[in-house]
């Protein structure tokens, strides 16, 4: 635990136990997520599931990133994850990402996949108001995060047709431009 | 059914449940986006923990746990039932349970909610 930085955090006025929570809970919806992508991805496949798969991969790759960006934090801040893996799942802050009924079909898979986002997009906004001007270093990671959410949401949200995400693609997959820097190892996409 | 007072209609706000104990049930009061108050378990079906933080945003509640979702004036879960895989329903059905809701009247700007006479049935969906 970092003493200090968890002191400094509880005389922001941060309810540190909340906010530790709230961290665990997020960091299992990116590991089961992550899982779970690894399905979707799997099944992507024909005409448009060829397309939906790089865009798959990207979220799939990058929510693995955030579960590493996250549990240092977690430890920071004095908490830690629990030791049984099926506890670990069972708190995930999303619902989760079941592959659907008809895999094949597109906008089945394309469906779970926006509202998974969506989920994290206010997981993220809801640690982000916690600790704006307070928690500084978990402001600047779960902003970090939400950044990335908010740009798998809106390529899932394009490809089912809801308008421009205004977005091409990333340099590699999984870049994670906004959570790299928090990652502890190296992931050679700096 | 005998209608129990509860709280003033100004002490619901908007966006937010007001938690209200009645008759030894925690319920919450919450506001669709027209000013109509419901009144609804406090307990999220999906894992029983308490809706006091919940948030309501166009007619819909959303648990502060996992994040599954309400409509407030039928109780229904909207997510993450919408993608839940029929497939699963034997096992994830308890999951994705309507929150039980409860009838409420509003007299003179008192919000009363109904609740089963010692011994009655209660209306729930
Ligand atoms: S307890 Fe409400 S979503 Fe899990």
């Amino acid at each position: 635990m970092a003493k200090v930085a968890r002191e400094m955090v509880e005389k922001s006025g941060v309810n540190v136990d909340e906010l530790v929570a709230k961290l665990v809970r997020a960091a299992s919806a990116e590991f089961t997520t992550y899982y779970y992508y690894t399905l979707l991805r799997a099944h992507a496949i024909g005409f448009e599931g060829e397309g939906l798969k790089e865009i798959i991969e990207d979220a799939r790759l990058e929510d693995r990133n955030h579960f590493e960006a996250l549990f240092p934090r977690i430890y920071e801040l004095g908490g830690d994850l629990p030791r049984d893996i099926r506890d670990f799942s069972d708190m995930a802050a999303c619902a989760d990402a079941y592959l659907p009924d008809n895999p094949n079909d597109a906008r089945q898979l394309l469906g779970v996949l926006v509202e998974a986002e969506r989920c994290a997009i206010r997981v993220y906004t809801e640690i982000c108001d916690m600790t704006f001007g307070k928690d500084h270093r978990t402001y600047e990671l779960a902003l970090a995060i939400l950044n990335e959410e908010i740009e798998h949401e809106a390529w899932f949200s394009e490809f089912l047709g809801e308008g421009p995400s205004g977005h091409f693609r990333r340099g590699t997959p999984g870049e994670s431009p906004y959570t790299s820097r928090f990652l502890v190892v190296p992931n050679g996409h700096n | 059914m005998q209608y129990l007072a509860v709280a003033y209609t100004r002490d619901i706000p908007a966006g937010r449940v007001y938690p209200v104990l009645v008759g030894g049930r925690e319920l919450i009061l919450v506001r669709d986006g027209q000013d109509n108050v419901y009144a609804l378990d406090g307990l999220c079906p999906h894992r029983h923990l308490p809706l006091a933080g919940a948030e309501v945003w166009k007619g819909v509640l959303e648990c502060p746990w996992h994040h599954f979702q309400y409509d407030v004036r039928t109780g229904e879960n909207l997510y993450p039932r919408r993608v839940y895989p029929a497939q699963l329903a034997a096992r994830l059905g308890d999951h994705v349970r309507p929150l039980r809701i409860y009838p409420v009247r509003t007299v003179d700007e008192q919000i009363q909610v109904g609740m089963p006479e010692a011994g009655g049935t209660p209306r729930f969906p």
